[in-house]
């Protein structure tokens, strides 16, 4: 019963989540369907940016692989959607543990330097391997269908993109609670006092990585499933800054933030493509103002509102005594030592 | 000659990398991150450039000098809007400042200009002179002259000036340096200034070489990404080195590999530097503590 009356919410949105495509045109749908697309790439971020505090510019990279994966798995392996898709995120995480090892020695701004030099890597083979991925004319996604029903609508996708996010963010609460997920906060917080306490920092990282990959790749195929046709420029850069946006917006350290932001800057682009260039600043806009004014998100004045709980993992003595992760709003979106005398010696 | 035209032509690419680089190694003196906005003054220089020379028809000098204090305002305006209300926190928010900054840049250059793609006049048309028989553009000799007085009047500046030596003071230890009275606004100013001014002269005298469009930034910035990496981020000559070495094995890589392997050789160096020499070249290591 006390299940039932904290979780009074969960039969209404599960009742509204399955009306959507009963009120929703294809172009509505087509909208909802990315904004669930970049719920699950958003949460993949925030687990490796948020609560492992490593900056990587590595995710519309592995979003790619991710995407380009599923739809070759399915085309030339012939394998059905439901496997490839579970595949290349399987694939494409162990690819982000690799990528995530050089992290232990590697830190902080040369990280940021190493995994934006993959995402370039990655965007120049998307275009010019193209006897796979058909270089910049793009690829043409096969047909879906999951368990015999084919997926040809935007209606159609919307289940079976919903089912597939339900089942990623239950996945990524999970993650967080685990031990797994303590022991990335406790990385991203003290480094030392997390060895000291018997966690390899380096399998940490990498294992935040390739979640975090995981789960890019899977919201990729979601992708590809969604917009029917995968070209190069789709995993580059500007991705990279959408997807930034989305986590800082919503807040980091949140699953709920990176839905929220997820779902803001889902349906942003789509009011502002009329105007040339309006995008770009708006994202660019944002991310400053967020970052100078807010740097907790929109999760974290939801926290100091009350209506969403606050970090479990820490206590709120220690959220005083840190000023980056005090929910007064100092600043310092990742790891936060403040530059102060020690810094210097922080690298 | 084959071998010497390569040379030569990496050498003036090499030269603009280095202006870029060094750019960026200006702010991580001071302040201990790399910059994500300087591909934007790059940009900016170069259509400034452009509006000068072509629009309203100016001579090239003065074109140039009016790009690059342009430059130098946009830094100042970047360090005072973006920059120095969170100039304390933590480096990554001020690479992702930088990065939010530079992709609204580009969004502005989009809304001016748009889509389409601007060429730059040649300011010296065809003209060579020659090396010990190698024909050298003085449009490429223009940019190596360029970079060399820039490039040492930096050096100069860092090892000799007061103001130079008070900016590695402050990214050695803010408060240190706070304490024996050194007025971090003002450095942060001058770096700022410098820094765009370095990114516009980069622009302005790669116009001429390239096509401007509003996101020609960012593989620049890149390439300055990486020769920084290389040469070691704090390090002037450093800088200075890695780009003219980015720039000598693009160009030999795209004439006995492949042309299509000019791209990605800048981030096979960043790659490959990092995972095996962080520090870079000349940089120095500092020690990590917690």
């Amino acid at each position: 019963m006390g299940a039932l009356r904290q979780n009074w919410w969960l039969p209404i949105a599960i009742v509204g989540a399955f009306s959507i495509p009963l009120l929703a045109d294809s172009y509505s749908q087509y909208v909802v369907n990315l904004v669930l697309v970049n719920v699950v790439v958003a949460i993949g971020l925030n687990i490796v940016m948020g609560f492992a505090g490593q900056l990587s510019f590595a995710h519309s990279a592995f979003m790619g692989i991710g995407a380009y994966a599923t739809v070759l798995l399915m085309s030339r392996v012939g394998l059905p959607f439901i496997l490839a898709l579970p595949l290349a995120g399987i694939a494409t995480g162990l690819l982000g543990f690799l990528v995530g090892l050089p992290a232990v020695r590697v830190r902080g701004l040369y990280l940021a330097l190493l995994t934006i030099a993959f995402l370039s890597f990655c965007s120049w083979v998307f275009v010019h391997w193209k006897e796979v991925t058909l270089g910049s004319t793009g690829m043409r996604v096969p047909r879906v269908s999951v368990g015999g029903i084919p997926l040809a609508t935007d209606q159609a996708k919307y289940y079976a993109i919903l089912a597939a996010t339900a089942v990623m963010v239950w996945l990524a609460t999970a993650i967080v609670r685990s031990r797994w997920g303590r022991a990335f906060v406790m990385v991203r917080e003290v480094e030392l006092a997390a060895q000291a306490n018997g966690i390899n920092v380096m399998t940490t990282k990498a294992i935040a990585f390739g979640i975090s990959a995981a789960y890019a790749a899977v919201g990729g195929g979601l992708f590809a499933l969604a917009i029917d046709f995968l070209v190069p420029s789709s995993f580059g850069l500007l991705q990279m800054v959408t997807q930034f946006a989305m986590v800082l917006i919503g807040g980091l350290t949140s699953i709920v933030g990176a839905m929220i932001g997820a779902l803001l800057l889902s349906i942003l682009p789509e009011l502002l493509r009329e105007f040339r260039g309006a995008e770009e600043i708006a994202y660019g806009v944002l991310i400053v103002v967020f970052i100078l004014f807010m740097p907790d998100g929109i999760a974290g004045l939801l926290r100091r509102r009350g209506w969403l709980p606050r970090p479990a993992l820490l206590s709120r003595r220690l959220e005083g005594l840190r000023p980056g992760i005090s929910s007064t709003g100092a600043h310092g979106l990742l790891p936060v030592r403040k530059a102060s005398a020690e810094g210097a010696s922080q690298r | 000659m084959e071998f010497a035209i390569y040379l030569t032509a990496g050498i003036a690419n090499g030269s603009l990398y280095a202006l870029m680089a060094l750019g960026l190694v200006l702010v991580y003196q001071t302040q201990n991150f790399v910059p994500f906005v300087n591909g934007e003054f790059f940009t900016a220089g170069a259509f400034l450039g452009f509006t000068a020379f072509r629009t309203l028809a100016l001579p090239y000098a003065l074109s140039f000098g009016a790009a690059i204090l342009c430059g130098a305002l946009l830094g100042l305006i970047t360090e005072r809007v973006v920059i120095r209300p969170i100039a304390r926190s933590h480096h990554l928010s001020l690479v992702l400042v930088t990065a939010g900054a530079s992709i609204a840049l580009q969004g502005v250059a989009r809304a001016r200009w748009g889509d389409d793609i601007y060429t730059f006049p040649p300011i010296f048309a065809g003209q060579a002179v020659d090396v010990a028989g190698i024909p050298i553009s003085l449009q490429n000799l223009t940019v190596v002259l360029v970079t060399a007085s820039l490039s040492a009047v930096m050096f100069v500046f860092f090892a000799r000036t007061k103001l130079g030596k008070q900016m590695r003071a402050m990214s050695q230890s803010l408060a240190g340096a706070e304490i024996i009275g050194i007025n971090p606004v003002r450095v942060y100013r001058l770096t700022w200034a410098l820094s765009g001014a370095v990114g516009a002269a980069a622009g302005v005298l790669a116009a001429p070489f390239m096509l401007l469009y509003p996101d020609m930034g960012g593989i620049i910035l890149l390439k300055g990404f990486a020769a920084a990496v290389l040469g070691g981020l704090n390090s002037v000559a450093g800088a200075i080195l890695g780009g003219l070495a980015i720039g000598i094995s693009e160009q030999l890589v795209g004439g006995y590999v492949g042309t299509v392997y000019i791209e990605i050789s800048a981030f096979v160096v960043i790659i490959a530097v990092l995972l095996i020499r962080p520090q870079g070249l000349l940089g120095t290591s500092t020690v990590g503590r917690v």
